[in-house]
């Protein structure tokens, strides 16, 4: 089973204690441009970032017992206190997950804010606490609001907050995976894991030089394993600095980018760099069309711009993009419209960012400096990540004469879509646990990996129900991105001579129900 | 500012269409919420809506619009700003 921790490897020379803000602090880490003119940016520097750290968390509730990657069951006693961190501002996210730390408090990184994922979490770690900057309706944990008020004249004069030092051994985080039963399985992530993989993916992308600072746009949400690495830890410990708004259609994203000054490097994911090409497109057809440029304009074009229709995109420093296999259909179109190198990171919630590659340049997977991969007496890959145990990999790899390695495919019967997972067994045995359900089975796609915008297929016999009754019961247990589409009813599933379904057949069913669907681009 | 209920009826058939959802236009309560506990609606469709619009109406939706989790609220909401919005 992928995800399973072994017994530590390799040791990896780790300081005891690591500094909360690793760079100078009177360096830039956030640029945020809500409620500012189009274009302009405040930048927030270490020196009132450490300020407000320290405010913030001297409002966070009492202290539990700082926990230590030991530790077992969450909820032992004297365990530590939890932080669920649902700051949409990516500053206030970095905010409250540096206060939390500072105080030895653990973040629970959960992107799924449902109100009946909070109930879970609240129960499975007593005395937790929400860490909010929007209002939460029905919150069923103490909520601590987090702000920011722009200071424009900095600091006030003399006033100097400590850079907290860090335990490495401390837990910092918890990341969740779905696991194959569907209960959510907890990753525990020390302080010292985190520095290490930040420095590492700084060093691998070029963003380690102090006189050549980018700025990270990043469309994936900071509480999602690879948003957190890329846009909370790269701007506390590397000479870079990150954008603060929601960058997740593409106008919010092409805005933010022409407000960035200097390098920018675009952190996003294969379905929303989809999107933006097909939008960027659709801006130049407009323009080239009788109705002209009209309609999105009004922000005026800034510096730098490509295209001439309303989603003009500056040229990029590079564009990075995790959570699932990049085609190299996308990436090829990428590279011309961005100008700029297309490059993947390999990684999972369980180890986080352990790999690059750049799409165009070929199969072959780097790894980031300090990881190490191995293939057991069983063909199973694992993993050693400086600071974590090592962890199997829920892919099946092969590793190259070159140090790298390349995937092979997803091991068992894992899916994963939209930087989530689960397996389609355990998708079955709930399908076939619904009341009237007969028989049924999920089918991925073979382009699952390939299209973002591909989803599961499930058929099911079951006389007596429809389709939305179906779809109705899978709700209840089943994250959206799975749910099926299409659900096709049949009168009996196709199965061959010994049970085993015929694949060919129920994609050929699932082609007719999707005839129609627009392919990329 | 009120909305043709022609709109919200073409705006539903946009979503089924572009989503392929199981259900039909005309099933997709106006007033119900698109995401989560209503129409179920996720991350994702919410890029393919978004597209979907700016072809069909040529704008951009954007998501630092203080009215956001309004616009996406539900059928109504979304036809609204579509009305308001629109360039063609």
């Amino acid at each position: 089973m992928p995800g399973r921790a072994g017994p530590p490897r390799a040791r990896f020379p780790m300081p005891a204690e690591l500094p909360l803000l690793g760079r100078a602090a009177d360096a830039v880490l956030v640029r945020r441009t809500a409620g500012l003119p189009a274009g302009q940016a405040e930048a927030i520097t270490g020196h009132r970032f450490l300020a407000e750290v320290a405010l913030l968390s001297a409002r966070l509730p009492a202290d539990g017992a700082p926990a230590s990657v030991a530790d077992d069951a969450p909820a032992a006693g004297g365990a530590a206190r939890h932080a669920i961190n649902l700051c949409a501002d990516r500053y206030h996210a970095i905010l409250g997950f540096a206060a939390a730390l500072a105080r030895g408090h653990v973040t629970l990184l959960s992107s799924d804010r449902s109100p009946r994922r909070l109930r879970e979490l609240a129960a499975a770690y007593p005395g937790a606490y929400a860490l909010c900057d929007e209002p939460i309706d029905d919150a069923p944990l103490p909520v601590v609001p987090v702000s920011s008020a722009p200071q424009p004249g900095g600091m006030p004069a003399g006033a100097t907050a400590p850079n907290p030092a860090i335990p490495a051994g401390r837990v910092a985080a918890i990341a969740f995976t779905s696991g194959s039963t569907g209960v959510p399985v907890a990753h525990r992530k020390p302080w010292g894991s985190l520095v290490t993989g930040a420095g590492a993916a700084a060093a691998r992308f070029g963003l380690d030089d102090p006189a050549d600072p980018a700025t990270v746009v990043a469309t994936v949400p900071p509480q999602h394993m690879y948003g957190f690495e890329t846009s909370v830890m790269l701007p506390l410990q590397a000479p870079c600095a990150v954008h603060a708004g929601a960058a997740f259609y593409p106008d919010d994203v092409a805005r933010a980018l022409r407000a960035m000054p200097g390098r920018r490097v675009l952190v996003t994911t294969p379905l929303q760099l989809r999107s933006l090409l097909v939008a960027a497109e659709g801006a130049t057809d407009r323009a080239a069309g009788e109705r002209g440029g009209s309609g999105q304009g009004e922000e005026g074009q800034d510096e730098g711009s490509r295209g001439t229709g309303g989603l003009s995109l500056p040229p990029l420093g590079a564009l990075i993009s995790a959570t699932a296999p990049l085609a190299a259909s996308l990436a090829e179109a990428a590279e011309a419209a961005l100008g700029a190198p297309v490059l993947e990171i390999y990684g999972a919630t369980e180890v986080g960012s352990i790999a690059s590659r750049r799409t165009l340049a070929g199969p072959d997977w780097l790894p980031y400096r300090g990881t190490t991969l191995r293939l057991d007496g069983a063909g199973e890959a694992w993993a050693a990540v400086p600071g974590l145990p090592e962890t199997a990999l829920a892919d099946e790899i092969a590793l190259t004469d070159s140090g790298g390695f390349r995937l092979l495919g997803r091991r068992a019967d894992m899916v994963k879509l939209a930087g989530r997972r689960t397996s389609l067994g355990h998708l079955n045995r709930l399908l076939n646990a619904i009341p009237g359900v007969q028989d049924g089975a999920f089918m991925a796609p073979d382009d699952l990996e390939r299209n973002p915008a591909a989803r599961l297929a499930a058929f099911a016999v079951a006389p007596g129900l429809t389709a939305a009754d179906i779809l109705t019961a899978l709700r209840e247990q089943v994250e959206p991105v799975f749910l099926p589409r299409p659900l096709l009813l049949l009168p009996r599933l196709p199965r061959d001579a010994v049970g085993k379904l015929q694949r060919g057949t129920l994609d050929s069913l699932r082609r007719g129900a999707l005839s129609g669907v627009p392919a990329f681009p | 500012m009120s909305t043709t209920v022609d709109l919200e009826a073409e705006v539903a058939k946009l979503i089924v269409e572009s989503l392929h959802l199981e259900v039909q236009p005309a099933e997709i309560a106006p007033d119900a919420p698109l995401f989560g506990e209503g129409l179920g609606l996720d991350s994702i469709d919410a890029l393919e809506i978004a597209l979907a619009i700016s072809r069909r109406y040529g704008f951009q939706l954007r998501s630092d619009d203080e009215r956001n989790h309004r616009i996406f609220a539900s059928l109504r909401s979304l036809a609204a700003h579509i009305e308001q919005h629109r360039t063609r």
